[in-house]
């Protein structure tokens, strides 16, 4: 609904989707081209994660039944991000010892957006709910609606930590999308999954692969 | 005037995907790359239901703009559909419509399979192939399908969806202005895909992309043209 | 872009309001203008679609099947009804041309396109007070529409656009060149934007609505305006230095309304229709994250109307979470006080139980959770809030 001339813009204000969100999907235009021109530049890969022991950063390991495919960007940082069936359709985010003052978007595949103000600053000290709403936050800059169906406590990587699940609205393309995290704060670190795909049929797909992964996770107690 | 960000994740992923294979335009040979793991053909008479065509003409401003051209839009959307309807008939398939009620209804299943086909235009085309997908056209939308198939009847959708721009005037004018300082600009690009579902499985069993410098879909006879251009390496039917 | 930037926050009264000021002209003290010799315009007939207006009427058709199918479409029919009757009344022999949506988006605004459709977001059903303000800012949309601005809009964006691109082609224009000439592209003009106000008092007044109200909105949206951290607009862009445009627009309208004096607010029919889904509302205006504005929002609201628990676990809330200087105090205080009042959302007890645990007052917080998992067994938090419980049980 981005037409700038014609009605969609009244008197009041075309803040929001108009305003705020306008600029970010200009920057949101702006990094997808960057990732698009990237690609084509061959900076970006896809390379297979095999079945059986993977680790990830320094801390984290996975034993995996079943490969993934991880999209590897030239500028990443402490996350990877995998996918089955592509990265318009879904995701699994990784995070492996995101340390106190570190930024959540920042590690991640979009890349930090030009002169966004806001930032998703971890805190050790963070409740879970308080790390939920990172989450949210950075998933709902574009616009997206983001609904938490369920926090609750779970082990993660043998560390005492807390499992949520999410739907989200996809402001670009209203796609509906269910979202599953498993996260834990170990040695002042955080280290989580979450996954995103559609609501219809890729979600249900892939879930129970990602539980599985959740499952077999390890974190590490050496120093970082 | 702005894109809107959704018809620009597209036509990138289109674009991409395109630019990455070897020849500057689309080669008209069918090739393997377009059809899904052991489906090759169709069966004389089959009942494919074309879901609203998603097609968005724009003019080219001089600074390379895009400006969205609603009677373009109109009239290439109604050549456009003219044009598929003929050629499938022409392939021996039965077309059914969608009716605007019901498109509303599948509102979501659309809206996935967009999502779906920019999967396929970056993984599958373009140069970053997901392992896991072993360079096969494997995708599928499963159950989510079915209403599709509940409310028509049909044992596959075709959907379609292009982008077309057009150097304006100034975009011309510019364009030599230019030339003359040794600097190309290109006259407007025709990017679109067309995809073959099948509504027992959900698979995709046949994926088609345009993306090319000319085509003109503001009249009747190079609209058939850039139908036959998508429809260059549709499934045999006999 | 700084422009940009100011645009997007909260109650807006930014853009074509603001947008006008961009421009050129600085506002002369002229006399509002003359509004009793306007008349409504007889109904419209859909243009050729080869024509610049056609093209735009087809081009929002196809955005108002994007919005009739969008996720973010409100579906509740009663609400949709009202804001319907609401525009219909405004804007009478129109009124079958009026098609309102009613669009999940935390912030103020409405919009009307040249083909009838009207959008209208939900941040906007939150903050006017009574019916008769919504009245007003559809009322001006609604004046937009009868006098065709979209379509003035149009072309002489297309002449900006086409000038400006071959500037731009030919590097003849830099950053403010540019911005100036967009500026001028994103909003109606200060003309139009004028006459929007005037027509509009008059439908208001038309249908019986009490005018008085519709300066209401602006004296509102200026106290969410200034409350952000770097307080005078101005600041944050040459482009405002010299004007507080929503002072004087708001004086303009006090001066209009002044000739239409009468009519009704109907606060209770507004409050009643939004009731099921304000909570919804007040949660999505936190979720923005702007807390100064939401501050500034939620302390008008209370003070209109004391004791509305909601409100003021809303304010709590946003004070936890800011959490600077006194906020935890403060939000304390008015999380019980939202208590006191009765009838208040569980999340109230959510709040403190948060607040006492980070201060380790255990049975504080133990009493609150327990209150929380009561009222709200099946939140979907409830596991969580359990955990932290059975923690304090040893």
């Amino acid at each position: 609904m981005n037409t700038p001339i014609g009605g969609q813009r009244g008197a009041w204000g075309k803040t929001a989707a108009s305003g705020s969100s306008r600029r970010w999907r200009q920057l949101r235009l702006a990094a997808t081209a960057a990732f698009l021109v990237a690609v084509l530049a061959g900076c970006v890969t896809a390379v297979k994660v095999e079945s059986g022991q993977h680790a990830v950063g320094q801390r984290l390991v996975f034993n995996l039944e079943g490969p993934w495919n991880q999209i590897k960007l030239p500028n990443a940082g402490l996350a990877e991000i995998w996918t089955m069936e592509g990265l318009p359709v879904d995701q699994l985010l990784v995070y492996s010892g995101l340390k106190d003052g570190e930024d959540l978007n920042a590690a991640t595949a979009a890349g930090p957006m030009q002169g966004q103000k806001r930032s998703f600053t971890f805190k050790s000290g963070m409740q879970p709910e308080q790390i939920v709403q990172l989450f949210e936050g950075m998933f709902t800059r574009d616009g997206s609606t983001f609904a938490l169906t369920k926090l609750e406590p779970a082990s993660f990587g043998g560390s005492h930590g807390f499992r949520f699940e999410y739907g989200l609205t996809r402001k670009v393309d209203n796609v509906q999308l269910s979202g599953l995290g498993f996260v834990a704060v170990d040695k002042g670190e955080l280290f989580a999954i979450v996954y995103l795909a559609p609501r219809l049929t890729f979600f249900p797909r892939h879930v129970a692969r990602v539980q599985q992964m959740a499952g077999s996770a390890i974190i590490r107690h050496g120093s970082s | 005037m702005a894109w809107s960000l959704l018809a620009a994740l597209t036509i990138g992923a289109v674009g991409v995907s395109a630019q990455t294979a070897a020849p500057a335009e689309q080669a008209a040979a069918p090739t393997s790359k377009n059809l899904a793991a052991g489906f090759n053909s169709l069966p004389k008479g089959t009942k494919v239901v074309v879901m609203p065509v998603d097609i968005e003409l724009f003019s080219l401003s001089a600074g390379g703009i895009p400006e969205p051209k609603a009677d373009w839009t109109e009239t290439a959307s109604r050549f456009f559909k003219s044009a598929l309807l003929k050629e499938e008939k022409a392939l021996g398939l039965v077309t059914v419509e969608l009716s605007e009620t019901d498109a509303d209804a599948l509102d979501e299943i659309n809206n996935l399979h967009g999502a779906v086909a920019r999967a396929i235009a970056i993984h599958h085309f373009g140069n970053l192939g997901l392992p896991t997908k072993e360079g096969k056209l494997d995708w599928s939308l499963g159950e989510a399908v079915r209403p599709i198939k509940e409310k028509t009847g049909a044992d596959y959708a075709l959907f379609n969806w292009v982008r077309d721009s057009y150097a304006s005037a100034e975009r011309k004018a510019a364009m030599v202005v230019l030339a003359l300082a040794g600097v190309a600009l290109t006259g407007g690009v025709q990017v679109g895909y067309s995809s073959l579902v099948d509504l027992n499985t959900g698979r995709v069993l046949w994926f088609s992309r345009l993306a090319r410098g000319r085509g003109d879909l503001r009249e009747e006879q190079p609209a058939q043209e850039t139908v036959k251009a998508l429809l260059d390496h549709f499934p045999v039917v006999q | 872009m700084q422009r940009r930037e100011f645009l997007g926050f909260a109650c807006a009264c930014c853009a074509a309001g603001w947008g006008s000021i961009a421009r050129a002209q600085s506002e002369s003290a002229a006399a509002p203008g003359s509004v009793a010799d306007w008349k409504v315009p007889a109904k419209f007939t859909r243009p050729d679609i080869a024509t610049d207006e056609g093209g735009l009427w087809a081009l929002m058709d196809r955005e108002e099947t994007r919005m009739r199918r969008s996720p973010f479409l409100i579906r509740d029919q009663a609400l949709r009804d009202y804001v319907q009757s609401v525009a219909c009344r405004l804007g009478a022999e129109h009124c079958p041309d009026i098609r309102v949506y009613v669009m999940h988006t935390p912030m103020f605004n409405a919009s009307m396109a040249p083909n009838g459709m009207m959008q209208v977001w939900s941040g906007l059903l939150l903050r006017v007070e009574n019916e008769a303000q919504l009245a007003a800012v559809l009322g001006h949309e609604i004046g937009h529409y009868l006098e065709r601005h979209s379509i003035e809009k149009l072309r002489d964006a297309k002449s900006r656009l086409a000038f400006g691109q071959m500037l731009g082609l030919l590097g003849l224009v830099g950053a403010v060149g540019q911005l100036a000439m967009l500026a001028g592209l994103l909003g109606y003009s200060r003309d139009q934007e004028r006459a929007a106000d005037r027509i509009g008092l008059q439908l208001m007044h038309r249908a019986g609505y009490d005018t008085g109200e519709a300066v209401k909105i602006w004296d509102n949206l200026l106290v969410e305006l200034k409350a952000r951290p770097d307080g005078d607009p101005a600041k944050n862009s040459p482009l405002f230095a010299s004007h507080p445009p929503a002072e004087e627009r708001r004086e303009t309208l006090a001066r209009l309304a002044a000739q239409y004096p009468g009519g009704v607010s109907n606060e209770q029919a507004l409050l009643d229709v939004i009731q099921p889904m304000r909570f919804d509302w007040i949660v999505d205006e936190i979720k923005r994250s702007q807390a100064d504005e939401s501050m500034a929002l939620f302390t008008r609201m209370l003070a209109h109307k004391a004791q509305q628990p909601d409100v003021l676990f809303a304010r709590g809330e946003t004070q936890r979470l800011r959490a600077k200087g006194g906020d935890m105090e403060a939000a304390v205080s008015d999380y019980l006080a939202a208590a006191a009042a009765g009838g208040e959302p569980p999340e109230t007890h959510r709040g403190l139980g948060m607040i006492y645990r980070s201060r380790g007052q255990a049975a504080d917080e133990k009493a609150s959770f327990a209150r929380y998992l009561e009222m709200a067994p099946g939140a979907p938090d409830a596991a969580m809030i359990k955990s932290y419980v059975e923690e304090l049980n040893g």
